[in-house]
């Protein structure tokens, strides 16, 4: 009889730590939604039932089980959580630039659950946000998936813990000019780029097959084998090669996208998916049978010199050549109204409704290897949704609710003029930037000490 | 370079001297030995140990040891007597990770060939051998300035990166003796990185933190290997590695400095994945996390300082908005928050101690009260700064309470600790007296009368003693509204010449006056922060910088206003 209570509480103990680590979960029926589930079609006058997180029943005349609140969303349009493929909000630190390569960085150690961007992405609809590594390095750090469970002091709970790793890389002028031209070291050019990834992954192989024979080896009787060194930087790239890690790679040239889906095919990686990726529609065909795609801009480019060659049709004319496309933010402020930007996708190009939603929602889900979970509004996906005023592709739309796992995070109805989190005991007004100073996207943020370098290397060759 | 051998071998030739003599046992020439090391604070009311009530007792000291304690104490003849009737007397502070005395190392020459993505780790700040030892120095004014303020013990950390190298437990004792406690007591970290190389970020530098762990772990792996067995490789153990080994070891704890909730995660997590034993030190927002602390088990260090209230000061009462009034009740909530943040610690069962880094001497028992009037108790406030931190650095057999064979350390206060007019006459540290001067208070029922005869306006000449030689310049002073504004010259540090800044913060209380002002040093801003106390036309008063320490200052007012 001991023994047994014993059992109970040590059962009881665990069951309540289960559930004391468990992030909030919510329980709601919507009713009389035109309801847009993005895969599934669209279904005017219905009902979405949520339960503990999870979508239960997509249907007509759904009745609320006891003690789950009913909300009337007549007239108004429900739509899956927007998912941005490209974002940095919520992150202290974004580049770890010193390196060509810092694969064993994590963005996870630095998430910040009390940056008010994560208030305004939700005020736009934004459930999920990739928050990424910068472009600093040829290939940088190890990319968090975020859910955006405003009101959290534990970063770990806006961490999305089942989605799977992703790491950022990034071609051209940004490691270019920080590496090569900043610091003198490797990669100075394209090329340079190119090596510096191949040369990576065959000392992954290398570091792979010492752990491998040491770790076979040191079990047997009178072994002499002794510990290989220890580098997570290149465990990394092992795990890439393993299939474990979904590149997300920062590009604008067709020339360096088909390079790097040619070093994709080498290696026998095929998790790849291009970020920004402007020049992307000159090679359209090569995205969509080798890689999981594109995520872009809707219409911004020109502001560097390899971005000047693109079109707004960018994100049409891939989806229509079979890639995988997602729309996405890259920006503080963007993120606020991707569904202005999905929208444009409608003009230029003519995408379907269903096409254009796709690329805030089920879209970027797959290219974040998340499709599973969130994405659309199916039965037995998490409750990551939107209720919209008008049509979300409609130019007069305004969010009105934005729920995570069911639970309600923003509603336009108790929005406040203050709405954060954490407020400093020491500063009157506290510093906000919507824009970074040189109205630039934040993919180069921290990297001030590495363009001083690289100006007094400029300034050193004039002498 | 010849001039230098020259010096070298003087230095040489006077340090044989003094250990030369010192070993003979022959007359001290300097003056400088005591007569005894042997002391009796006679009838004095003792706090023996945080919660105890005081009684009346006699302490008897001899050579740093406590031989009795109470009221049937022998005093031998040679001993030297403290009348400690009018005096309160508590265990001597201690200070849980300080930087008190330390000056920090030139750093190293970046060679030539260097690559900024992997730099030697001596240049990337990743220097676990480097003792304190080498950069402490007992003599320090900073050392002083503590030491006034009650502390006799601190373990004191080196200056440098990431990875700045092992630190000591050190006595604030005899300046010219050997303070040493303890030595590699704990290993330091935190989350800096280096400026333009690897690792810059705080990022980097937790990657790179399991880095050096993990191959220092392995290091020592194949240390083991190569002593066991024939035919193994040489091992080429690093530096770097063979100062982690302690750590590993879990011989001794890595002190983290962690000053938010999400930095004190962060080091947690580190500590879950490797394994190490932790210690969090430098805390300053940590509400969110006190939980985390209690169920993790891992002793904090708090900053002995309260948050500046600026912005709390300088909130507006008109002319705004209901948007800004908003906004300034938050700013309220925030600062209040942070100040009752120690008492939620003691209501959370977390025996937490102090850090002096970035705190001022002048300003700890201010501090103190602070935290006392939000709700922590002068039990646990006591603890914090006397047994908590003896068990946290592990030296609670010898130092914490006044007990027999503990060491002879003791603040000897004018009135109980945590009193207004409480003032610190004398502490003993290390057996070793050192004397205060304590100031007479006006009688309260005078100070109006006095108030009104004390002028401050108008040109004031000052002199102040720093370690770069005297110094001085002009200070005016002007009334304005119902405060004061001016400003003060002092020598350039940028060259020769005079600089002038405006002073702010002006109060003067009673006959008390203080005032900051900001000087800009080599691109960086140091506040100055003056207080003194004015009789008639003079100020006599100190001058002190954070993490630079305070050095006397006295002022005359030359030229006073009369239009008053």
């Amino acid at each position: 009889m001991k023994k047994l209570t014993y059992i109970l509480a040590a059962f009881l103990g665990l069951g309540m730590n289960i559930t004391s680590a468990q992030t909030p979960k919510g329980s709601v029926l919507i009713k009389n939604a035109t309801v847009l589930t993005v895969t599934k079609g669209s279904y005017e006058n219905t009902d979405v039932l949520v339960q503990d997180g999870i979508i239960k029943q997509v249907g007509k005349n759904l009745s609320a089980p006891s003690g789950v609140q009913t909300i009337d969303a007549t007239g108004k349009y429900v739509m899956p959580g927007i998912i941005d493929a490209h974002s940095h909000v919520a992150l202290d630190v974004v580049n770890e630039g010193s390196a060509p390569i810092t694969s064993e960085v994590r963005m996870k150690d630095m998430v910040n659950p009390y940056e008010i961007g994560i208030y305004r992405a939700l005020a736009g609809g934004v459930t999920v946000s990739h928050a990424m590594h910068g472009s600093a390095n040829v290939i940088g750090g190890q990319n968090a998936t975020l859910k955006h469970r405003w009101g959290s002091t534990d970063p770990a709970d806006i961490i999305m813990q089942d989605a799977p790793r992703t790491i950022k890389f990034a071609l051209g002028e940004n490691p270019t000019r920080v590496h090569g031209r900043g610091n003198g070291i490797q990669p100075r050019t394209r090329m340079g780029v190119e090596a510096v990834i191949r040369n990576g992954f065959n000392e992954a192989i290398q570091y792979k097959k010492a752990w491998e024979s040491y770790n076979s080896s040191k079990t047997q009787k009178g072994s002499t084998a002794t510990p290989p060194a220890y580098s997570e930087r290149l465990q990394t790239l092992a795990d890439i090669l393993d299939g474990k890690i979904i590149i997300h790679c920062h590009s604008y040239r067709a020339d360096e996208i088909y390079m790097l889906i040619n070093v994709a095919r080498d290696f026998g990686i095929k998790k790849l998916v291009f970020q920004h990726t402007n020049e992307g529609f000159k090679v359209a065909p090569e995205i969509a049978e080798y890689t999981m795609g594109a995520s872009v801009f809707a219409d911004w480019w020109a502001y560097k010199f390899e971005v000047y060659y693109s079109t707004a049709f960018n994100a049409a004319i891939l989806q229509r050549n079979g890639a995988i496309t997602s729309i996405n933010s890259d920006s503080a402020e963007l993120i606020r109204h991707l569904y202005h930007e999905a929208a444009k996708t409608q003009r230029y190009g003519g995408l379907t409704d269903d096409e254009a939603l796709a690329m805030i929602t089920i879209n970027p889900a797959k290219q974040l290897g998340i499709d599973d979970k969130v994405g659309s509004i199916e039965v037995g996906k998490q409750a990551d949704l939107v209720i919209f005023d008008h049509h979300p592709l409609s130019v007069y739309t305004v969010p009105q609710m934005t729920f995570v796992d069911g639970v309600k995070y923003f509603d336009i109805k108790e929005d406040q003029d203050d709405q954060r989190q954490f407020v400093s005991a020491t500063e009157m007004v506290e510093p906000v930037y919507l824009f970074s100073k040189v109205n630039e996207h934040k993919c180069m943020q921290d990297m001030d000490s590495f363009f001083e370098a690289f100006e007094g290397a400029f300034l050193e060759e004039k002498h | 370079m010849k001039k230098n051998f020259l010096k070298a071998g003087f230095l040489g030739l006077l340090v044989s001297v003094v250990f030369a003599q010192s070993s003979l046992a022959q007359s001290d020439p300097s003056g400088k030995r005591r007569v005894t090391g042997t002391y009796a604070i006679t009838n004095a009311t003792l706090f023996s140990s945080p919660g105890q009530q005081g009684s009346k007792g006699t302490i008897l000291i001899k050579d740093g040891v406590i031989l009795g304690v109470g009221s049937g104490v022998q005093i031998p003849k040679e001993a030297r007597v403290i009348a400690g009737d009018s005096l309160y007397v508590y265990p001597g502070f201690i200070d849980g990770a300080g930087n008190m005395g330390v000056t920090r190392p030139k750093d190293p020459e970046r060679p030539k060939d260097m690559v900024s993505s992997n730099p030697p780790d001596e240049i990337a700040g990743i220097t676990p051998w480097r003792s304190v030892t080498d950069q402490y120095s007992a003599s320090a004014s900073m050392v002083n300035d503590w030491r006034k303020a009650g502390f006799t013990i601190s373990q004191v950390f080196p200056e440098g990166g990431m990875i700045p190298g092992k630190g000591a437990i050190m006595v604030l004792g005899d300046a010219d003796g050997n303070n040493l406690i303890q030595l590699n007591s704990a290993l330091s970290a935190n989350f800096r990185g280096s400026r333009g190389m690897y690792p810059a970020t705080a990022v980097g530098v937790m990657a790179k933190f399991r880095e050096v762990y993990q191959n220092s772990s392995l290091a020592l792996e194949h240390e083991k290997l190569f002593a066991s067995t024939s035919g193994v490789k040489r091992p080429q153990i690093t530096p770097t590695q063979s100062g982690m080994a302690a750590v590993i070891q879990k011989q001794i704890p890595v002190i983290f400095t962690t000053s938010n909730d999400l930095e004190v995660r962060r080091a947690i997590s580190l500590q879950k994945e490797l394994g190490f034993k932790l210690v969090l030190t430098g805390l300053e927002n940590y509400e969110p996390v006190i939980d985390l602390i209690k169920s993790s088990n891992t002793p904090v260090l708090i900053k002995l300082e309260i948050p500046d209230d600026k912005a709390i000061k300088g909130q507006k009462e008109e002319g705004v908005t209901e948007a800004t009034k908003a906004q300034y009740a938050r700013v309220k909530e925030a600062y209040d928050k942070s100040l009752k943040q120690a008492s939620l610690l003691e209501k959370a069962g977390i025996p937490f101690a102090f850090t002096t880094v970035d705190a001022k001497a002048g300003d700890a028992h201010k501090a103190l009260k602070s935290m006392i009037e939000n709700g922590l108790s002068e039990k646990a406030a006591l603890a914090a700064l006397t047994t908590n931190a003896a068990s946290i650095l592990g030296i609670s057999r010898m130092a914490g309470t006044i007990e027999k064979g503990k060491m002879a350390n003791f603040v000897l206060l004018t009135d109980t600790l945590f009193t207004e007019n409480a003032q610190v006459k004398h502490v003993i540290a290390d057996g070793y007296v050192f004397d205060f001067e304590v100031k007479k208070k006006a009688a309260t029922n005078g100070k109006t009368e006095n108030s009104g005869a004390i002028k401050v306006e108008g040109v004031w000449e000052y002199t102040s003693e720093t370690p770069a030689g005297a110094s001085g310049g002009e200070l005016v002073i002007k009334k304005e509204g119902t405060g004061y504004s001016g400003t003060i010259t002092y020598d350039d540090p940028a060259g020769t010449g005079k600089a002038s800044s405006p002073i702010k913060n002006v109060t003067l209380s009673g006959s008390n006056m203080s005032f900051e002002f900001d000087v800009n040093a080599g691109g960086m801003s140091l506040t100055v922060t003056v207080t003194g106390e004015i009789t008639g036309n003079t100020m006599d008063g100190s001058m002190s910088i954070a993490q630079f320490g305070s050095f006397p200052l006295s002022a005359k007012l030359a030229s006073p206003s009369r239009n008053n």
